[in-house]
């Protein structure tokens, strides 16, 4: 409830209690839309089902187009938003490793909680991995630190990289998420999910 | 139609528009006029010296005290853990950082409050959070925090507590052996006691997957 608790317009009490309930709202619907499933998770990497693609895009979309037109009507002012900085090889060799556990676990931290809800032992396995790894990295900072906090970009924008203004941009990701979307129904199609 | 070309559809067109308008770059963060009279006549930028004295001794790590005397003064006497800013350097590139931050408290002093606020001014004209000032600036300090007067009989317990307070901070930061540097400049008298409201710390946005 960011701008709530950050202006201390509710307690941080409140804003537990708040983040409380929208996590269980959440899981609820990760569980219903079937993504405590591994089966379905990994689908992406065999091309059997591309639902974790699409709903990320879809997301990441749709919050797009909201802030901008959010910022259109002048309801939020876009420089105010918190934007996490970047730092380079953390962020590739972070990505690697999540999605190496991601293809070898079939669940993202999130989803094996969601799992975990609902009984299945492997996403209980998970989360025992999850937290050797959250120890290793813990207790092992110092080794990673340089690593760590190199090549720190800031908060930088792909559209100021590119000289184009932020709507292009959104334009231009709309238009390759779209197309993401119909080379997923037809590898959907191409490789279809084998019954064992 | 499937549901997917309803989708292309809307996010085509919503896509669309955002692409063919102006950014909207209406709203940048900094203060009009009266706005900014109304924060200063609210006081919201004023720290009270028992607040600073508590983080003080407290090590707080989210504060930082910047000294914008000249560097004279500075070494003369300054409070522990400060940095020197003269007001004269408030804008040269090199400090933009200290002061354009999102993460810690600057506090802002000078002998009196003029100086400090000044520098509160022109920092918070440029849009910068984060900066307050020391209420009464140095001489109020030497006066409230470092040689505490004791209250009259009347008093309240909430004086007395205060007051309790301002002994045990002037002993843990060195009271009495530094009232005789407090530069006259800016009127050592009694400096005026402007309104404080208690500060709103901004807390940093989190989240996560």
């Amino acid at each position: 409830m960011g701008p709530l608790a950050v202006n201390d317009i509710i307690s941080s009490n409140t804003n537990f209690f708040l983040a409380f309930v929208i996590g269980i709202g959440f899981g609820f619907v990760l569980e219903q839309s079937g993504f405590s499933s591994s089966r379905k998770l990994a689908g992406l990497f065999y091309g059997y089902d591309m639902v974790v693609l699409k709903v990320f895009f879809t997301g990441g979309v749709t919050a797009m187009l909201g802030l901008l037109f959010f910022s259109l009507f002048g309801w939020v002012d876009l420089n105010m938003v918190y934007v996490n900085p970047t730092f380079l090889t953390s962020a590739i060799v972070g990505g690697l490793v999540m999605g190496v556990g991601f293809i070898m676990g079939g669940f993202c931290p999130g989803t094996s909680f969601c799992g975990a809800a609902i009984g299945k032992l492997d996403a209980m396995v998970f989360i025992v991995g999850l937290f050797i790894g959250v120890y290793f990295f813990a207790f092992g900072y110092p080794m990673f630190e340089t690593m760590y906090k190199s090549a720190n970009m800031g908060s930088p924008k792909i559209s100021t990289m590119l000289d184009i203004s932020d709507g292009v941009f959104a334009l231009i990701l709309v238009i390759v998420a779209l197309g993401m979307f119909y080379v997923s129904e037809w590898v959907e199609k191409k490789f279809p999910q084998k019954e064992y | 139609m499937k549901p997917l070309h309803y989708l292309t559809l809307i996010l085509l067109i919503l896509a669309l528009v955002i692409a063919l308008v102006p950014q909207n770059t209406t709203r940048p963060y900094k203060l009009t006029a009266a706005q900014l009279l109304s924060e200063i006549r609210t006081g919201t930028q004023f720290i009270s010296p028992d607040e600073v004295a508590d983080k003080i001794i407290q090590k707080d790590p989210s504060i930082q005290l910047i000294d914008v005397r000249n560097p004279r003064e500075f070494d003369m006497f300054s409070l522990p853990g400060a940095i020197n800013v003269p007001l004269q350097d408030i804008l040269s590139e090199g400090n933009t950082d200290i002061l354009n931050q999102g993460t810690r408290m600057n506090i802002f002093y000078s002998n009196g409050s003029t100086e400090a606020n000044e520098a509160w001014l022109l920092t918070r004209q440029l849009g910068y959070q984060n900066n307050y000032v020391l209420q009464g600036g140095l001489n109020f300090w030497l006066e409230t925090i470092l040689n505490p007067t004791k209250p009259g009989s009347v008093i309240s317990n909430d004086e007395i507590a205060r007051y309790d307070f301002r002994k045990a901070a002037s002993m843990a930061l060195g009271g009495g052996s530094v009232s005789a540097i407090a530069p006259a400049s800016a009127g050592s008298a009694s400096a005026p006691k402007p309104g404080v409201v208690p500060v709103k710390k901004k807390k940093k946005a989190s989240g996560g997957c």
